[in-house]
């Protein structure tokens, strides 16, 4: 009993459990579902959304939400082809550039939030609009193919049989616990998701923190687009659009707080994780489109009954 | 005695419009550029006209409101403006005929609204992600019960609301004066109150959890008559057609200057807001903008919405 009470107060370790106990149950009813294809294919998927996670993870940290991680990917994704020039045959300036484009956006994100006072929720939202309308306007609303080597490589290459998405999550992941964890910033951002005005009068800019978390939440976004395209060989409008919830998912899922200031990057990966495994059983059961919807929105929801749940306020 | 209620009722009044004189004022200038370009609104098939593409928008905008009044917010408006679209559409041309589906999509609204409610106050999720996973449950249960675009709406019905007769209006007249008596009971008090304070409503006896689940069933009910509606409009039902109402629900209620935290706001501003954003459209329509340049519009207009009253604050207080 008590070791029952301690697992539900350790949310991450709680995830990481079901996680494993999903993937063991469907591995062992399900043909095919254990095998080490399938099984990298869902952690190729999982790597896109545990990398716009990480974003998400470190603005709801501070006690913020990004509406707009979808419409940034997808900016990304439908950019990219346009903007890699072609006297650059290893893709890394198209790269470098639209890196640069997803980060301004969030720093924008950021900027409306703390210089115009206007809330993340509301900021994001109304960039997240903006930037749909905006794609259609360049890019014509058509698909676009990608032919950006390092792009494809990113997407679809392997290293010693390890799919390079996954390697790139695995850098992400330590980059980010570290930042989160073992550096002085991270300390910062979970005192301002804590509590901003105590940590405003401890000497904390919310500024600055404002302006980085966002950066830096369009950053992943981004580096997100780029892999989503790189699998997809092909970007269009909407591609994104599905990470906006399934990134917030995971974050909760993985029993970080949705108003801020508590929790770990380190849930949020067996989140991330757990949703792709979900998925991709509501794929296996022969559904209609409405019923997988019904049961995709019925699985998160039952998920984060189980890992999710804010403390009682009274 | 009364002499004094009624003094203190006007200046509660009076305050409650001091913060909304920008926007009366946005309202005024839109609605003169909106004769300008288009005279034939002051005919009573125009103003009828107008007000049905209006009524929906409004609807739903109040159905926001009601829940950010209340502190919490809702991602799943466009759902469930498709769900009540379709249910009509289905069950209004069959033996129920249209008192039946009108009854049926009351009823799925109140009732999902209601869960998503339970789920909120008893089980304590956070309003944001019940409300976007449960835009996947209720768009997917759209598209079962229409897969695709079709069936029929009585035509005399899709008359008597979105025809030449400025019905819409009258409707919404009707359910502003509704939300006024409400605003007058004890829980619809407390849906301000929970908002605004929840743990100070709750030692003053506002059974907070009950409200908050109250606030999403009245909002769900709004919004699936909204999809009625709209099915009305179209004469038929589609199962994506609610997808705008979404952000424009939210982009309404703040720009009406209904606050994101609870208790801060009013419905006659979320109103007003949703009829800038339908004059704002419309507008924009007859300019000869693209449709999509609108979204571009849109985004704007929100962040400066929201910024412009902050920023001013802000410089008034420096």
């Amino acid at each position: 009993m008590n070791v029952l009470g301690k697992l539900m107060r350790n949310p991450p370790l709680l995830t990481l459990i079901l996680v494993v106990a999903v993937l063991v149950i469907a591995s062992l009813t399900l043909r095919g579902f254990g095998s080490y294809g399938h099984l990298r294919y869902i952690m190729e998927l999982a790597a896109v959304i545990g990398i716009v996670a990480a974003g998400q993870t470190l603005v709801i940290l501070m006690g913020g939400i990004d509406l707009s991680a979808g419409a940034i990917m997808t900016v990304t994704a439908i950019m990219l082809p346009l903007l890699s020039p072609a006297f650059d045959p290893t893709g890394l300036i198209g790269i470098v550039v639209i890196l640069a484009i997803a980060t301004l956006i969030g720093f924008l994100n950021g900027a409306g939030a703390a210089w115009l006072g206007v809330p993340p929720i509301i900021m994001t939202l109304a960039m997240a609009t903006f930037l749909q309308g905006l794609l259609v306007i360049v890019a014509g609303g058509s698909a676009v193919s990608v032919t950006n080597a390092a792009v494809i490589w990113l997407g679809q290459g392997r290293l010693f049989g390890i799919s390079a998405s996954v390697i790139l999550w695995a850098v992400v992941s330590v980059a980010v616990i570290v930042l989160i964890h073992r550096m002085p910033i991270g300390g910062r951002f979970l005192a301002l998701g804590a509590n901003p005005v105590a940590a405003q009068l401890s000497g904390v800019s919310v500024t600055r923190h404002t302006l980085i978390v966002f950066a830096l939440s369009g950053f992943f976004a981004g580096v997100a687009g780029i892999l989503i395209l790189g699998m997809n060989r092909q970007g269009y409008v909407g591609i994104g659009e599905p990470y906006v919830l399934t990134s917030i998912a995971a974050v909760v899922l993985g029993g970080t707080s949705i108003l801020g200031g508590r929790g770990t990057y380190a849930g949020t990966i067996p989140g991330a994780i757990l949703l792709v495994t979900t998925t991709a059983l509501i794929t296996v059961v022969n559904a209609s489109a409405g019923w997988r919807s019904i049961m995709f929105g019925t699985l998160i929801l039952g998920l984060l009954l189980i890992s999710g749940r804010e403390a009682r306020s009274r | 005695m009364s002499a004094l209620t009624s003094n203190l009722y006007i200046a509660v009044q009076g305050r409650r419009n001091r913060g909304l004189a920008g926007i009366y004022l946005l309202v005024f200038l839109l609605v003169a550029l909106y004769i300008f370009l288009s005279p034939g609104i002051l005919s009573v098939a125009g103003f009828s006209k107008f007000t049905q593409n209006w009524f929906p928008l409004a609807l739903v905008t109040l159905a926001q409101a009601l829940l950010m009044l209340n502190g919490g917010i809702s991602l799943a408006i466009g759902p469930m403006v498709s769900l009540g679209a379709v249910i009509a559409a289905t069950t209004m041309g069959g033996a129920l005929g249209v008192p039946g589906g009108i009854v049926a999509a009351a009823i799925a609204g109140l009732a999902l609204g209601a869960l998503m409610g339970l789920v909120v106050a008893y089980l304590r999720l956070p309003a944001i992600i019940v409300t976007l996973a449960s835009s996947f449950i209720i768009g997917g249960i759209a598209l079962i019960v229409l897969p695709r675009p079709g069936g029929i709406i009585p035509p005399w019905f899709s008359d008597l609301l979105a025809g030449n007769v400025p019905t819409a209006f009258l409707l919404l007249v009707l359910v502003l004066v509704a939300w006024k008596i409400f605003l007058m009971t004890p829980t619809g008090l407390g849906i301000y109150a929970a908002g605004d304070n929840p743990v100070g409503a709750y030692r003053s006896g506002v059974s907070v959890d009950r409200v908050k689940l109250m606030a999403f069933a009245l909002s769900g009910l709004l919004t699936a008559l909204a999809g009625l509606f709209v099915a009305a409009q179209t004469g038929s039902g589609d199962p994506v057609i609610g997808t705008p109402f979404t952000l424009n629900s939210i982009a309404g209620a703040v720009l009406g200057g209904v606050g994101f935290l609870g208790g801060k706001g009013t419905m006659r501003g979320a109103i007003c807001g949703s009829l800038i954003l339908s004059l704002m459209i419309n507008v924009m329509f007859f300019m000869g903008f693209p449709p999509v340049a609108q979204y571009v519009a849109q985004g704007l207009i929100i962040v400066g919405a929201v910024a412009i009253p902050n920023l001013v604050a802000r410089w008034r207080r420096a």
